[in-house]
């Protein structure tokens, strides 16, 4: 009958978008099918469309979406009928709401809100089951239980019984699988499920989807940019753009022999581990890249930062910087018991003139707590923060008046979303000669020229000016984010994931633009990222962070080549590459969370007689570990 | 759980103080006395006053003392359940408000229920239809009772009430069951009047009401949660109901806390054109004659009825919403 061997087959599907002048095209006939029980991955940037199939598969679009063609075929292995066309059916067919979390459900990007506050973990996972299973409530309950303990929750008892925000964001992407798996469906839709998740966590959480799809032979159609996921966990690859496939086929094609000018642009355009030094990104438009880097060189000269003269000694130095944060338990009377949440934990580095620190740690670590408090931003609990001037060490914590006035031209920032740090009503001619005119240096008329140098250096033609920044795509925005920074002729720069929230093409551009700056203007700077390989990219010694303690600080060969701490070591296994001779090491990776200290050796845990003490191992390369360790234990 | 309640309970007395004393303040604000304006309204009408008598009857009620010493007096008395004495009416406060708090409490309380009867439905409707023409149809109605003036539509209600169904003009209940006890018929009577004020005032508020029910729920409605229980296969309506339609109540039940005081004070206009029995017209004429205990046993009662309602869709809150208890007293 129909026995197939295609589970899911989409051939030609269009799917248009009404809006108030007429209709988009999201999805241009696009083809692809899945086997049972195999992994296919639909790879393209946002925007391309590659959600708005997932949708149009469980017939879950939004209302202002039309079907315009094609067919959605799903051969139901658990039935012996024919094929059904899912996109042929009308919308209230009883056999969608049956497909929908019975055979075919979804885990979605963000567990937080793809999760209902307002009820327990426990009465959203056993829903589908009590949809499409007729149970008791006990029967129900045992089962997802067991569906809770498979995918890691350490107490399902008491997880049933828990609500979504007393989850990390790990536990909850789990309950979200266990949600998408307890009716043991044939498909799984994946949809960017680990975009919103740490680097350890994401390689938890992969590796558990791998695990599961073995063991219930479950077919997962995942959704994603991320060509390293990719490598890991898929078996066939699409590749889509603007709606379209440019490009499909099994690992060892894509990978290795990529076909489409947009495939090979997206691989080039990824940072990887392996690049030598002084090699660049490519980004995807590559035209205008030289000349940029020409721009850059022209205008130089003039944002320099102040000739700072010789001077002995690190450009910026903090020391046993300490931040707490105190939450009151709310009791009757006056405080009541105060619990203190120690941000930032004795953290100290230096960065010389002219060099680029990347801190890198894991979302919660204090890494932008540290950028705030070098700002002068939030206030220090203790520790001191010095810049280095013409007057020799300066103490940035005790400054006031016009001395911090004159501190905060020398440190600028850029910031991680450059949607909500530009001030949407402004013109960029405004964002841009505001700094100006906030320092008193020049009226607004007369910095026109300074301005208008900005804009091109940045890589911006100088007619945007009086555009507002929504017409801007987002590295656009960047660009005139990182212009406003540079107005000032900063001598120190903060990075506060300044690509974190752009596509990789564009990212690699930013990147590189940076990176020009940096040289080009002798900018010291400070580089916030979760992504190691971005931070490789950029940086020439990182430091790593983990609970608000800095536990490891060495050059960039050094962090990569031999990571000591624990903590190091697992942040570097868990990265995925998208490169199918490294893929990730699923048997090895903990199911506790890396942020947990429990299985790190006795070197670098504190102990009753001795706390911790960062230890030098090497030339420049210091860990945070037991100061009565010995240096072979920390090296082991 | 019950130390949330149990605080919640005692952060409840200091206001109230506080409201004491401000009610206390605000009556006597106003120059002179209940007793000034009795002679000032004696005298206009020519007629003479002896003055020895009014000078009793302020050493009698206490006006010569001095104003704390006065404020303790009515405070404490109100604990005790003692509201002191309206000058005009001649009676007890308690007496003069306790017949006609049980009217006000069943127009109120029917009031409410209409409003919601009404706009629940309407609000989930235009919320999930956003932009059709039912949407737009009912949106234009209840916009059109939110503009029409009270005492308009209770003119014409009243008017049409009387022709279609011959109920007699005016107040809760027909004039011979005015002053008898209790009794089925009586009950059957006030039914037949109830509902003029109850479409009347009810009105008013459900255009707001369909506005905020729907404006809640689009917002919820976009929520990734609502994609979540759709690809669950959770039909449409149950769907609606578990997810957005009860994050969207957190608003209704905040506004709880409004809704109790205006169980006594609100549409003093409309119970006055109806002439019905409620506590709203008192309310006014006590604040116009300076009949200082009674006005400020009314505001006192509001004040207590907003503590108490606030402190109802608190618990309420903290029931539904289980981030409530369990997140508090986190700062910066």
């Amino acid at each position: 009958m129909g026995v197939s061997s295609k589970l899911l087959e989409v051939k030609d599907l269009r799917v248009s978008f009404d809006i108030q002048k007429g209709t988009i095209d999201a999805v241009k006939g696009v083809s692809f099918s899945v086997a049972p029980g195999e992994v296919v991955a639909i790879v393209g940037k946002s925007g391309s469309g590659k959600s708005v199939i997932a949708q149009s598969i469980l017939r879950i679009l939004p209302r202002n979406a039309n079907i315009d063609g094609g067919e959605i075929l799903f051969n139901d292995p658990a039935t012996d009928a024919n094929a059904i066309n899912l996109a042929g059916l009308d919308a209230k067919d009883q056999y969608l709401y049956e497909v929908r979390g019975g055979r075919i459900s979804m885990v979605f990007q963000e567990p937080m809100t793809a999760l209902s506050p307002l009820h327990t973990i426990g009465n959203q996972v056993e829903e589908a089951l009590i949809l499409h299973h007729t149970k008791t409530a006990k029967e129900a309950r045992d089962d997802t239980e067991k569906i809770l303990r498979l995918v890691g929750f350490p107490n399902p008892a008491r997880g049933y019984e828990m609500y979504p925000f007393e989850l990390s964001g790990g536990l909850r992407q789990r309950a979200v699988i266990a949600m998408a798996l307890i009716c043991n469906p044939a498909m799984v839709i994946a949809d960017e499920p680990t975009t919103a998740l740490d680097v350890t966590v994401q390689a938890q959480i992969l590796g558990l989807m791998k695990e599961l799809q073995k063991k219930f032979n479950t077919a997962i159609l995942m959704i994603t940019h991320d060509l390293g996921v990719v490598a890991n966990m898929a078996d066939k690859v699409v590749v889509v753009y603007h709606g379209e496939v440019m490009e499909a086929g099994n690992m060892e094609d894509i990978f290795r022999r990529p076909q489409h000018p947009y495939l090979k642009a997206l691989m080039a355009a990824i940072p990887h581990f392996d690049m030598k030094e002084g090699e660049r990104l490519v980004s995807l438009r590559d035209s205008d890249n030289d000349k940029s880097t020409a721009t850059i060189h022209k205008l130089a000269a003039k944002f320099k930062a102040d000739d700072l003269g010789e001077i002995t000694g690190p450009h910026l130095k903090v020391e046993n910087l300490r931040k707490e944060f105190s939450t009151n338990k709310g009791s009757w009377f006056g405080a009541g018991e105060e619990n203190k949440i120690i941000a930032v934990d004795n953290v100290s580095f230096e960065i010389n003139k002219g060099e680029c620190l990347g801190l890198v740690g894991e979302s919660g670590s204090g890494k932008t707590t540290v950028s705030k408090l070098i700002m002068k931003a939030l206030a220090t609990t203790s520790g001191s923060v010095s810049l280095n001037t013409s007057n020799g060490m300066t103490n940035v914590l005790e400054l006031s008046g016009q001395e911090l006035m004159a501190f905060r031209r020398k440190v600028q920032m850029i910031f991680q979303d450059p949607f909500s740090s530009l001030n949407p009503r402004m013109t960029v001619q405004n964002i841009l000669s505001e700094p100006y005119v906030i320092h008193g240096l020049n009226t607004a008329k007369k910095c026109q020229q300074d301005i208008l140098d900005l804009i091109k250096l940045v890589g911006l033609n100088p007619n945007c000016l009086n555009r507002y920044p929504h017409s801007f795509s987002g590295g656009q925005r960047q660009r005139i984010g990182i212009a406003r920074a540079l107005a000032l002729h900063p001598e120190l720069m903060i990075c506060d994931e300044p690509v974190s929230a752009l596509d990789v093409s564009v990212q690699a551009q930013i990147l590189n633009l940076l990176n020009d700056l940096r040289k080009e203007l002798g900018l010291t700077s400070l580089f916030i990222s979760h992504n190691l390989a971005v931070v490789n990219y950029v940086a020439d010694r990182i430091a790593v962070m983990c609970q608000g303690k800095l536990v490891e600080i060495a050059s960039r060969e050094q962090i990569f080549a031999n990571p000591h701490h624990p903590y190091t070591k697992s942040l570097l296994s868990a990265v995925p590459y998208p490169d199918l001779d490294r893929l990730l090491d699923f048997e090895n990776i903990k199911y506790t969370s890396s942020m947990e200290a429990d299985d790190w050796g006795s070197a670098f845990k504190a102990s009753q007689q001795a706390g911790l003490e960062s230890i030098r191992v090497d030339e420049g390369h210091f860990v945070l570990a037991n100061s009565n360790s010995e240096l072979s234990e920390i090296r082991a | 759980m019950i130390s949330y309640i149990f605080k919640r309970i005692l952060y409840m007395i200091p206001t109230l103080v506080l409201t004491s004393i401000l009610v206390f303040t605000l009556i006597e604000l106003p120059p002179g006395d209940y007793f000034e304006s009795y002679v000032n309204e004696l005298q206009a009408a020519g007629e003479t006053v002896d003055p020895k008598l009014i000078e009793y009857l302020r050493a009698e009620y206490g006006f010569d003392k001095p104003i704390w010493e006065r404020y303790i007096q009515w405070a404490s008395g109100m604990l005790v359940g003692d509201f002191g004495y309206s000058f005009e009416y001649e009676l007890p406060v308690s007496d003069v408000i306790g017949d006609r708090l049980f009217f006000t409490i069943i127009v109120t309380f029917f009031t409410i229920i209409f409003t919601w009867l009404i706009a629940f439905p309407i609000g989930i409707y235009s919320a999930t239809h956003q932009y059709s023409w039912g949407d737009y149809g009912l949106t234009f109605l209840g916009l059109l009772g939110l503009a029409t003036p009270n005492f308009l539509l209770a003119l014409i209600m009243m008017f049409l009430a009387n022709e279609w169904f011959g109920t007699t003009i005016g107040g809760l209940v027909a004039p011979e069951f005015v002053g008898e006890p209790f009794s089925w018929a009586k009950f059957v009577s006030v039914l037949e009047h109830l509902w003029i004020p109850v479409i009347v005032i009810g009105t008013s508020g459900t255009a707001a009401m369909i506005r905020r029910v729907r404006a809640n729920l689009l917002d919820e409605l976009r929520k990734p949660y609502v994609t979540t229980a759709r690809a669950k296969g959770v039909p449409e309506f149950k769907g609606l109901m578990k997810y957005p339609f009860r994050m969207s109540l957190n608003f209704f039940i905040a506004d709880i806390g409004g809704i109790l005081p205006t169980v006594i004070s609100g549409a003093e206009i409309v119970a006055i054109v109806l002439s019905l029995e409620t506590t709203g017209p008192i309310l006014i004429q006590a604040l116009q004659s300076q009949d200082m205990y009674l006005a400020g046993s009314f505001l006192m009662l509001l004040g207590f009825l907003t503590v108490i309602g606030v402190l109802i869709s608190d618990i309420a809150l903290a029931i539904l919403d289980p981030r409530i208890c369990l997140q508090g007293g986190v700062s910066r």
